[in-house]
């Protein structure tokens, strides 16, 4: 089962109308049920699409629901497209899985998912993978075609290289030069100021951002007991460590990190959503877009 | 200076490398993880790697002290100041004292004119125990148990008194060295640190053992400990002497030796008893009468008269009609004098039908000019076996070792080879107790004796052959063993009794490589050479001739001196019964006929009462022993399948006797000088009762350091504890 069965079946179909929208203003020149910070442009009717709750009645047909008993939406030519990007960091970090699944395949199911979601309600969905650089790159595209190329450059995804979120973000920053959503998926095991920066580079750049931040349950409660090595996924020396005895100051070092974070990320107004290995990304999902 | 008094508990320091270990193995135990927050514990070590380092290195030497202050309590150190030595008129002791009180209850502790010597000492050592305070302990060590297991050392002063005053005069020989050898063992039982060595004597010189230099030397090296150690320390135990002043005795007549003018008694033969009678008074003796008893019945009796420090010998001659054991006993009657126990002196006696003696050669070993033809009429001039020996002629060809327990006696004469076998039979004949004479000649192959008979002095003959010795003018027996029992045959003419025997070839007999103090040369020649060697192996005694015993290289068979020379040899090889029936006190009688039930033994002591009879071993055999058999006299044991009893015989040792007052200088120079000598409870009042303590025990310290560490080590594991929780 690839990637796309996989998201269709567990993910899309239990997630139903959850519709991705743009909190702030976006512009585009395609049709979008966001709100477009262009004014002035014509009206022309674009098609139909099914309705959906949460629609405006005063968009409903009524002519198609008198001829086939359908609820079908007028769609017109002048709501603007949002422009996503999703980046997926790809660093050695998120290979780390002490259960069944690794970050990364976590992040894989979340990043398709999101891209599913968006083409579905005809929004543009681009890609970047990264580690300590920008490993691929697509640009937004609006077709089920687009989104399989995507999610055939998801699935080429591996684990490896060093994080190094900053820089990369910097260079995404440089290459989107129209308004849009930029949805990072990471577990954020970087300087958290160096992150907040290129965020807030990016923010300059009339980019919304949205943090997915993946992380593994031991990653927070660190229950390890006696003597352990612990041999780093992104080529860092190995350390021989007390388990019992550095438990309690990894933690106090962890939650300093993820308060620094999300204290940043609150300041600049910056959506992070923590999620966790082990949690149902169904449940992920509808928590994240539902806020 | 430090001193550890449990130095044996020294192995618990090991402990302290535990918890070293048990850190160690814990690190050892790592196991690998994959992880991604690296990030994470690289600032964490960066910021708290030298902190918890410094915890855990904090904790482990906290551990590990915690545990060397328990292993050193244990091992019980003790801190003294150097000079523990008389401080003007007091003794300066080292802390609380570990006594050990030395009472020689010898034979002459009973000597006394208005009361035994014993009293006198009892005086002397409870001003001792006066002396000591609560907290001290004493062992009370008397001469006469020195062969029983020691009871421990009390804490209670007057106990140790009450034990003191209980000793009564025992019948045991003084031997100081073996006391002071005890006292140091029992010390190893005391737990305080100063130690002393408290010898109780009565003032006599005998069992001194002055002449014993290097048990002496051994004993001093013993006392004296290591350099460092402190005066009055465990390991430098401080030595007194409390003695009486006694004086020489004016009237000491006793009977010093009894004996038989030969080795081997024979049934209907007269024998020559002689009775040792000896003046150790300061003026002549009045008329005594010595009376001798066989088996209780009075054969004989004589008059003496001994002048100041002489000894006047009494024969009696007496014929013993059957062969069997007899119990001989000598007194002094109507005598009486300072010591009333060497007044009278036992002895037992075996009578045997006659002394069986195998005689092995190589030939015929028929006539008299065989190897040993000349030896066999010596002993057994007539063939009806009615002398003192029967003897038995092989040649050794037909020599097995199933004849050896058939004979008390084997002669190899001049014998070339033999059989592996048969060394082995003989070696385990004579040190299960047996003799063996052996005969040397043209016949005997050196090389062969020395490889396998000698064994360089680890075989059974008393010494490795040397070349052979041709003399061209033959030498002349010169020198002989005197008073050794070999010769009680001869007469006082000795020395003239050898002039017409001449030797002419003989081995050289190595004695110079064998540095037992057991081999005795019974006779050299005029140029030096042994010719005569003995030596004891095991239980039994191997005699060596250099010479032949036939006239192949000597003419001393066709002397006068030779039939009694021989006699006396052979007699003397076959003289020893096993296990001994003459005793000292102190001895036990043992009875190592293993087939007899103990039930059905039965034994009397000197007063006829029964003696308590115990299965035990002797020689790694089972035994039947009896009690500690304490006074002289005549014991017996019965036995039911044979009529007679079997004799046993507790006497003195004869040096008891002499009441020789030992100088002051002499007891300062037996102890090189490290010796503190008292005459009178006064002296010891004066000296000890105000001796001060200044030593002191650090385990209590170290107990309070211990629990002080363990709340320390609960504080810091706590920590540790809600850390990780």
């Amino acid at each position: 089962m690839n990637l796309f069965e996989t998201v269709q079946q567990e993910v899309i179909e239990r997630v139903g109308n959850l519709s991705l929208t743009a909190r702030r203003a976006v512009e585009s020149i395609l049709a979008g049920q966001h709100r477009s910070v262009r004014r002035g442009l014509s009206v022309e009717f674009a098609g139909h699409r099914e309705y959906q709750p949460g629609d405006d009645l005063r968009h409903l047909d009524w002519l198609v629901y008198a001829r086939s008993d359908r609820f079908d939406v007028r769609q017109y030519e002048e709501e603007t497209k949002l422009r996503a990007t999703l980046v997926l960091d790809t660093s050695g970090s998120m290979g780390y899985s002490s259960g069944t699944q690794t970050k990364l395949a976590f992040g894989l199911s979340l990043t398709a998912a999101l891209g599913f979601l968006m083409i579905r309600q005809s929004d543009s969905v681009g890609l970047v993978t990264c580690d300590t650089g920008i490993r691929h790159f697509i640009p937004p595209g609006s077709t089920m075609p687009h989104l399989l190329h995507v999610l055939g450059a998801l699935e080429q995804a591996r684990p490896g290289g060093e994080t190094s979120l900053a820089p990369v973000l910097a260079e995404i920053a440089g290459r989107l030069t129209r308004r849009g959503l930029v949805m990072l998926i990471s577990d954020g095991f970087d300087d958290p100021a160096a992150l907040l920066t290129s965020i807030q580079y990016l923010l300059h750049r009339k980019q919304e951002v949205r943090i997915f931040q993946v992380l593994d349950p031991l990653e927070r409660t660190f229950p390890f007991k006696g003597m352990i090595e612990f041999i780093g996924l992104e080529n860092e020396p190995r350390l021989k460590l007390d388990g019992d005895r550095v438990r309690e100051h990894y933690r106090r070092v962890f939650a300093n990190h993820q308060e620094r974070l999300r204290s940043g990320c609150h300041a600049c107004g910056v959506q992070l959503e923590t999620c966790w290995t082990n949690e149902d990304l169904a449940g992920v999902l509808v928590r994240a877009l539902t806020v | 200076m430090f001193e550890f008094l449990n130095p044996l508990l020294f192995g618990g320091l090991a402990a302290v490398a535990a918890p070293v270990i048990i850190h160690l193995l814990h690190r050892r135990k790592v196991k690998q993880v994959d992880w991604g927050a690296m990030r994470f514990l690289a600032e964490l070590i960066a910021q708290q790697r030298r902190r918890l380092f410094l915890e855990e290195m904090l904790l482990l030497l906290v551990r590990a002290l915690l545990v060397t202050c328990l292993a050193l309590a244990m091992v019980r150190p003790a801190f003294h100041r150097r000079n523990g030595e008389v401080d003007g008129q007091a003794m300066v002791r080292q802390g609380r004292v570990a006594a050990v009180l030395l009472v020689d209850d010898s034979v002459s502790s009973a000597v006394g004119r208005a009361q035994p010597s014993l009293e006198t000492m009892k005086k002397l050592g409870a001003a001792y125990l006066d002396s000591l305070m609560p907290g001290d302990e004493v062992s009370v060590l008397a001469l006469s148990q020195l062969g029983n297991t020691p009871g421990d050392p009390v804490f209670d002063l007057e106990a140790a008194k009450s034990a003191l005053n209980q000793l009564k005069p025992g019948f045991v020989a003084t031997d100081i060295p073996a006391l002071l050898d005890g006292a140091l063992e029992q010390l190893k039982r005391h737990v305080n640190p100063g130690a002393e060595l408290v010898v109780l004597t009565d003032g006599r010189k005998e069992g001194w053992q002055e002449t014993d230099r290097g048990r002496w030397e051994e004993l001093r090296t013993r006392l004296r400990g290591p350099k460092s150690a402190a005066p009055g320390s465990r390991q430098r135990p401080r030595v007194m002497v409390l003695a009486p002043e006694c004086g020489p005795i004016e009237d000491n007549l006793a009977i010093i030796a009894l004996g038989t003018d030969r080795t081997v008694v024979s049934a209907r033969q007269s024998v020559d008893m002689h009775i040792t009678v000896a003046n150790y008074g300061l003026s002549a003796s009045r008329e005594a009468t010595v009376q001798l008893s066989v088996n209780g019945r009075i054969i004989g009796s004589k008059t003496v008269q001994v002048a100041s420090g002489a000894r006047q010998e009494v024969v009696i001659r007496h014929t013993f009609p059957e062969p069997g054991s007899y119990g001989l006993e000598a007194a002094l009657v109507n005598h009486h004098d300072l010591l009333a126990a060497d007044d009278h002196r036992a002895m037992s006696l075996q009578v045997e039908p006659a002394l069986a003696v195998l005689l092995v050669e190589d030939g015929q070993a028929q006539g008299l000019n065989s190897k040993l033809g000349f030896l066999a009429h010596a002993l057994e001039p007539e063939p009806d076996h009615s002398g003192a020996f029967r003897v038995t002629r092989v040649p050794v060809t037909q020599f097995l070792p199933s004849m050896l327990p058939l004979y008390r006696v084997v002669v190899l004469g001049d014998l070339r080879l033999l059989d592996a076998t048969m060394v082995d039979a003989l070696e385990r004949f004579v040190v299960g107790g047996g003799g063996v004479l052996v005969g040397l000649g043209p016949g005997t192959n050196p090389g062969f004796i020395n490889r396998y008979w000698a064994r360089g002095g680890e075989g059974f003959l008393p010494c490795p052959l040397g070349p052979v010795v041709t003399l061209s003018k033959p030498a002349l027996p010169a020198a002989v063993y005197l008073g050794h029992p070999v010769f009680n045959g001869f007469d006082a003419k000795m020395d003239e009794a050898w002039k017409g025997a001449k030797v002419t070839t003989y081995f050289k007999l190595d004695t110079a490589r064998i540095r037992a103090a057991d081999l005795d040369v019974l006779l050299k020649l005029d140029n030096g050479d042994p010719l005569v060697v003995q030596r004891r192996r095991g239980l039994g005694v191997v005699t060596l001739v250099g010479s032949s015993l036939n006239t192949d290289w000597t003419d001393l068979p066709l002397q006068a001196v030779y039939v009694p020379l021989l006699r006396g040899v052979v007699g003397h090889l076959g003289s020893f019964i096993f296990p001994p029936r003459n005793l000292l006190p102190g001895e036990r009688i043992i009875y190592a006929r293993v087939s007899t039930p103990v039930a059905s033994m039965q034994g009397e002591d000197n007063r006829g009462q029964p003696l308590n009879l115990t299965l035990g071993a002797w020689e790694g055999r089972d035994a039947i022993l009896s009690e500690p058999l304490m006074e002289p006299g005549l014991y017996q044991l019965h036995y039911p399948r044979e009529a007679q009893p079997i004799h046993y015989a507790v006497a003195l040792a004869p040096a008891e006797s002499a009441l020789q007052p030992i100088k002051d200088r002499e007891i300062t120079q037996a102890f090189d000088g490290a010796v503190s000598l008292f005459h009178s409870p006064e002296q010891v009042a004066t000296s000890l009762d105000p001796a001060r303590r200044q030593s002191t025990e650090l385990w209590k310290g170290l107990l309070a350091g211990a629990i002080g560490l363990m709340f320390v080590e609960g504080w810091l594991t706590r920590r540790e504890a809600r850390a990780t929780s």
